[in-house]
């Protein structure tokens, strides 16, 4: 960088402004002046000399630092037209910098400089070629193996580590290019040289460990290994794809899936534990080279040096030792050689061998951490057990130990829960403490062991001395859960919040206990029939006399952990008998004597007292019943008149077939006890008689209500099965006539009446046909709707409207109305669309009676909007007229209450409510246009008539929706995305009803797309662009073929001021050019943007070239100026575009647009 | 306006009531309830028990209707709480006097004029504005 001296000076005083610049941004002085001067360098065209200048020569760090981020910034911009040796020079100075200046103690100079280096390096990664990668790799190499002394090497080790994370997508930064690039340069670097990499930083971390171990203090050696080991973690992070030895083609498609399958497993709870698959060509380096010997040496002799000064349990060195430890665990794939796994097993028993010692004997190493010794070491040894655990099987898992101690792994892994368990008993607090970690990382680990992978909810089988572990585990669990319960049943501070967050915790660790229990399934049903018994009995002992609290928490524990034990979460299916209970085998042939049937009975015998209100009172309380609830009907969807193939076909799902026709027999027997023709039916009546009891003698107990509602109620009504029987139960018909006829469950919580009319209506499934099906619905809600049409036909109804109670009652009625249209089923379409049409006046009055009553408009609206979705799709010609016209009515009547209401309040919080509420409605609203909408995507049946007829009703409430639809309401996300979908789905079909629009609403319209595309959120914009598409596409057609398209609208206008207006297309093609050229979006957008461009510029070609000079006549550099130019020209010439609108047009449009985005975006936006 | 006009108590006179009884558990954000003698509308709703094994108690937030002052109130959930009953009338505005009166027509035709514009300076803007 000799210059003249006037450069000299020149590049002085740049720097000194530069270095000021930075001085005054740290000291808060003028910060927005200091930061347009920082930015302004990195935006000035090539500004690299100066930056090299003050790289090399200001005393200021973060000048120095600043001034590497403006290289970065100018030359991943200017990258394309920046000639072949400025692009290397940069790199080289970038290079050549880090390693000059090694020992400088700014580190994150350092660390900015290289991974400027290493991103530049990425962005000329596919136009350098070998050998120009290779004088780069030569000069790092140097560096790692330690020629230019230890800072220069620890320093070369760092810019690798900036490398690599540079080229894995998730940790890349963004470059402006599309994804392809990234690919491209993930798997170049995979493939020739992350190996190369890995053996650089083994050869360094080699050359430095006979100084670590020999010394007792800290040397500098210290950071070059620990940098090392972390480089080898990094390395081993990578989502490794190329991995398969099939063969060439095939290959990458076939990485395609199993990238994504491997994605999924990770996604299954064990995100602690990533599988590390590097694929065959790394087994020289991993395992044949006595690498992990080594490692687990170098960790052994750190071991020794803890008591040492510069070493502690804690240090970078040990912490990453450890993670590469851990790490090797989960190798796995085809790096093992095909030879049964003996190989792996070897490796993992190497690695077992040296972690033992973190974690063996458990009680010695538990007290050691009560006494103040670290715990990382513990908790990174159980992490080992949760990889090694993960990618075996129970069976090798558990032999692996057998050769170096008398005991199994599993027996181990259960000694070491049972010692974390014990310490969480006996120091019971709220705080996270090691254990609590430690238990979570165990239970992963067992979890991991019992559910292999591929085999949803199977048991994998423990061998014999494992299932002794898991007993005792699964008897300590128990108590200690039981010691935590009872000493928690007198806490109650604890907020709800809190509560929520532990409950869901909880559930996956009860799920995590029921594995463990089915390991052990002989022992632990007798054994928790026992604990309930003992429970039931000390209740009714101390009943009245003293207070059972304890006890009742204590059963409430049982309860939750009882029903994991016995039943899987359905989630919306039917889940089967769990396999180890399938396979549970006694015996006793007789099944009530079924250890299972004991259980479940003897439960459901103590719940069954519920119904008593003495007893009621005395020991069910709310917080019980909630557990009752929750068990009833987990437990009832798994074995409640059991569905015939439950235990035909689920048996033959898992792997080992030994046990099955045993279990067979042995499930089925169990399972006819609760079927149709033994208790089943007496069970069903004893379940539904309860939950009827909760909703009506538990007055107020919302959360038990939202059980017994929202759980047990729906989880009944989900099978046919049952269904049949529950209609012909006088338990259930009950339940419908208090409903009907009664005002007693008008108390209940209005959401949760629509939940049981839900409920109820779907139970109509059950009955014999069609006729008697609906006649059943029609009983259930004629009260209802006769009631509303009474209520609407008083003469007072303007005074008697406004009384509290009957709001109320109103309220609860469309709720109601609510959940039985939103269980339409084809069955029960026909009584549905009845109870609707009655209502279809009485709802308009009260939408007029209750217009300042927000909540009762949004029950109005969102009834209606539920009740289109549920019929729209079976409906009629005539009977669709009807719903389109009342709409239609419904939407004039809403809009006229709403527009320009101005809401006058004292209080800042009731006015954010009325916008609230306003926004609900206009949801609402939007929901209901779109299940319109959905007709026309079911239905081609319809006549050509009641097309135009559906689509005038949409448009005519986009008429009425738009101008309350205001840019503060497009603040609400899920608003604005309903409204943009349904936007661009009308402009997509009816463009043609567009044009007719008045040019107000069309304005408006107009103008919240231009606001769409200039959203945050990609989704929005895309619609918008669809939107866009569909418009500019039609008009251009349209004049094709010699009709006026959208006319006026297209044609622009003179405006009274004599200023001409430009046409809407003119302006969208303006504003789509602009945010394309110079604003910031995603890169996905730019297929959508092309697709909407290509129509813009056919239609508006005079426009286009106009604009198009306009651009390359701003341009003052000649040489960008001609880039510019070609780049237009074949933006819209190459790939033989045409001016036609088909899909092959489509294609080439996008990638031309890519073209010439990446051509010239770097350029037009410094400008 | 004087306070005691929207207070809530027993007296002996005769006519419709003024308040309606409804569960506890059933009131909810955005809906009314009388807290210590006043009209509210309740802004917030929580629930919790009596130690764990106890009966639900709902914790209302509430705002004076009239004065705007915020007041709580801890109910069983399944005991009755009153619900006022809220009136509300609609004029339209045939005029604004100099003095900063507004003259509003009633539905029966006649004219109401003690009526002051507001203070807040947004809401008398968009008053006026809406008005010429």
């Amino acid at each position: 960088m000799q210059g003249r001296p006037s450069d000299l000076a020149h590049l002085q005083s740049t720097m000194h402004a530069f270095e000021l610049a930075c001085n005054s941004i740290q000291m808060h002085v003028n910060p927005a002046a200091a930061e347009a001067t920082i930015l302004s360098l990195g935006q000035s065209p090539r500004p690299y000399q100066a930056c090299q200048f003050i790289l090399e020569n200001s005393l200021v760090a973060n000048a120095r630092f600043q001034a590497a981020a403006a290289i970065r910034d100018a030359a991943i911009r200017e990258w394309g037209f920046l000639a072949a040796d400025d692009r290397r020079s940069l790199i080289s100075f970038c290079l050549r910098f880090v390693m000059q200046h090694a020992c400088s103690p700014e580190g994150y100079v350092q660390a900015k400089v290289s991974s400027v280096a290493a991103q530049l390096m990425k962005r000329g990664w596919l136009d350098f070629t070998a050998a120009e990668k290779e004088e780069f790799f030569h000069q790092v190499k140097q560096a790692i193996l330690g020629i230019h002394g230890v800072d220069v090497q620890f320093t070369g080790i760092n810019f690798l580590e900036s490398l690599v994370s540079e080229f894995s997508p998730s940790t890349s930064t963004v470059m402006g290019l599309p994804r392809e690039f990234h690919e491209q340069c993930r798997s170049s670097l995979e493939l020739d040289y992350l190996k190369t990499f890995y053996c650089w930083a083994q050869d360094a971390a080699l050359s430095v460990t006979n100084r670590i171990i020999e010394s007792d203090s800290a040397v500098p050696e210290v950071r070059v290994c620990t940098a090392a080991l972390r480089l080898k973690l990094q390395i081993l992070n990578w989502d490794f794809r190329d991995n398969t030895n099939a063969a060439g083609g095939v290959r990458s498609s076939i990485n395609v899936f199993s990238a994504g399958v491997r994605h999924d497993n990770d996604s299954f709870k064990r995100s602690e534990c990533i599988l590390v698959k590097p694929g065959a060509s790394w087994r020289d380096v991993l395992i044949s080279s006595g690498h992990i010997g080594w490692l687990l040496s170098v960790y052994g002799a750190l071991r020794q040096k803890f008591s040492c000064e510069g070493f502690w349990l804690d240090c970078p060195i040990a912490v990453s030792a450890r993670k590469l430890i851990v790490q090797f665990c989960s190798l796995t794939g085809t790096i093992f050689p095909s030879d049964e796994g003996q190989t792996q097993e070897h490796h993992l028993l190497q690695l077992l061998s040296g972690i033992i010692p973190w974690i063996d004997p458990p009680d010695a190493i538990s007290k050691a951490i009560e006494n103040g010794k670290s715990e990382s070491e513990m908790l990174d040894g159980c992490r080992a057990l949760l990889s090694i655990a993960t990618v075996t099987t129970p069976f090798v898992f558990d032999k692996l130990l057998k050769s170096i101690r008398p005991f199994g792994t599993v027996s181990l892994l259960s000694n070491l829960m049972c010692e974390v368990v014990r310490n969480l008993m006996a120091n019971y607090t709220e705080e996270e403490t090691w254990s609590w970690v430690a238990r979570d990382i165990l239970l992963d680990t067992w979890t991991a062991l019992l559910v292999p992978v591929g085999a949803i909810g199977g048991n994998a089988l423990l061998p014999p001395e494992g299932i002794n572990a898991a007993t005792s585990l699964f008897a300590l669990i128990v108590e200690a859960e039981l010691k935590a319960a009872s000493a928690s049943a007198f806490n109650d501070e604890s907020d709800s919040d809190y509560l929520h967050a532990s409950i869901s915790a909880m559930d996956e660790r009860l799920s995590s206990y029921a594995l463990i229990a089915r390991a052990a399934i002989d022992f632990t049903i007798p054994f928790l029939t026992r604990l309930f018994s003992e429970r039931f009995a000390r209740l009714h002992q101390v009943r009245g006399i003293t207070d059972p609290t304890e006890t009742l928490e204590e059963l409430y524990s049982l309860l939750l952990i009882t029903g994991h034990v016995l039943a899987d979460e359905g989630e919306g299916e039917t889940p089967s008998v769990p396999r180890a209970i399938q396979s549970y085998f006694v015996d006793s042939l007789e099944a009530d004597k079924h250890p299972i049937v004991v259980l479940s009975g003897s439960i459901l015998r103590f719940v069954e007292q519920s119904l008593d209100p003495e007893m009621r009172a005395s020991v069910f309380s709310p917080r019980l019943m909630e557990a009752v609830i929750w068990f009833l009907a987990r437990w009832s969807c798994t074995y409640v008149l059991p569905t015939e193939t439950s235990n035909g076909n689920n048996c033959y799902s898992g792997h080992d077939d030994e046990h099955q026709l045993d279990s067979h027999h042995s499930s089925k027997d169990f399972l006819s006890f609760f079927g149709e023709y033994n208790q089943g039916k007496l069970m069903l009546n004893i379940i539904v008689r309860i939950s009827m009891m909760t909703l009506i003698s538990y007055p107020g107990e919302k959360y038990l209500q939202v059980l017994t509602c929202y759980q047990l109620l729906p989880a009944l009504v989900r099978r046919k099965t049952i269904c049949v029987h529950l209609v012909a139960l006088d338990s259930w018909r009950d339940l419908a006539n208090a409903f009907a006829n009664e005002r007693t469950l008008f108390s209940l919580n209005s959401a949760h009446q629509r939940s049981l009319a839900q409920t109820l209506v779907l139970s109509a499934t059950g009955l014999r046909n069609l006729e008697a099906s609906n006649q059943y619905v029609r009983n259930l809600m004629g009260q209802m709707t006769a009631y509303l049409v009474e209520i609407c036909s008083k003469n007072d109804l303007k005074n008697v409207s406004q009384q509290p109670d009957v709001i109320l009652s109103v309220s609860c009625l469309l709720e109601r109305l609510r959940g039985a249209a939103s269980a339409s089923e084809p069955r029960t379409q026909k009584a549905i669309y009845e109870m609707g049409f009655a209502v279809l006046n009485s709802l308009l009055i009260l939408l007029e009676v209750y217009k300042h009553e927000f909540s009762v408009v949004y029950l109005l609206l969102k009834f209606v909007a539920d009740w289109v979705d549920g019929q729209i799709v079976y409906l009629e010609a005539p009977e669709t007229a009807v719903v389109v016209n009342f709409c239609m009515h419904l939407l004039q009547l809403y809009s006229s209450h709403n527009i320009g209401k101005i809401s006058l309040s004292s209080s800042s919080s009731l006015l954010s409510e009325a916008n609230t509420e306003k926004y609900k409605d206009l949801r609402a609203l939007l929901q209901l246009l779109r299940n319109l909408c959905s007709k026309d995507l079911v239905d081609f049946s319809l006549g050509e008539a009641a097309d135009t007829n559906m689509s005038q009703v949409i448009y005519f409430g986009l008429h009425i929706v738009t101008p309350l639809i205001s840019s503060d309401l497009l603040k609400y996300p899920k608003l604005c995305h309903d409204y943009f979908s349904l936007l661009s789905h009308m402009l997509e079909i009816y463009p043609e009803m567009v044009a007719q629009l008045n040019s107000e609403a069309f304005a408006h319209i107009l103008r919240t797309l231009d606001f769409g595309i200039h959203h945050q959120d990609t989704e929005v914009v895309d619609m918008c662009l669809r939107a866009l598409k569909a418009l500019a596409s039609y008009h251009y057609k349209e004049t094709l073929a010699g009709k006026v398209g959208l006319g006026l609208h297209a044609a622009g206008c003179t405006d009274p001021d004599g200023k001409f207006q430009e046409g809407i297309l003119s302006q969208f093609l303006h504003s789509l050019l602009q945010l394309l050229l110079f604003e910031d979006y995603s890169t996905d957008l730019v297929s959508a943007a092309a697709d909407a461009l290509l129509p813009l510029i056919l239609c508006e070609q005079g426009l286009y070239q106009k604009l198009g000079n306009e651009l390359i006549e701003r341009q003052a550099n000649p040489t960008l100026r001609s880039r510019l130019a070609n780049a237009l020209r074949s933006l819209t010439s190459s790939n033989q575009l045409s001016s036609t609108l088909d899909r092959m047009n489509y294609q080439r449009f996008r990638k031309n647009l890519h073209n010439f985005l990446i051509e010239v975006r770097g350029f037009l936006r410094t400008v | 306006m004087s306070d005691e006009e929207h207070h809530f108590e027993s007296k002996a006179d005769a006519g419709a009531s003024k308040t309606y009884p409804q569960q506890a558990g059933t009131i909810r954000k955005n809906g009314y309830i009388v807290i210590k003698n006043r009209a509210c509308k309740v802004v917030e709703v929580s629930t919790s028990k009596t130690g764990k094994h106890g009966h639900a108690k709902c914790h209302f937030v509430g705002i004076d209707i009239f004065n705007g002052k915020k007041l709580e109130d801890i109910v069983p959930s399944s005991h009755n709480c009153d619900v006022p009953h809220v009136n509300r009338t609609d004029y339209q505005l045939i005029d604004i006097s100099e003095d900063g009166f507004v003259s509003l027509l009633t539905e029966n035709g006649n004219t109401k004029d003690d009526l002051k514009l507001p203070t807040d300076d947004t809401l008398l803007t968009q008053i006026k504005d809406g008005f010429c």
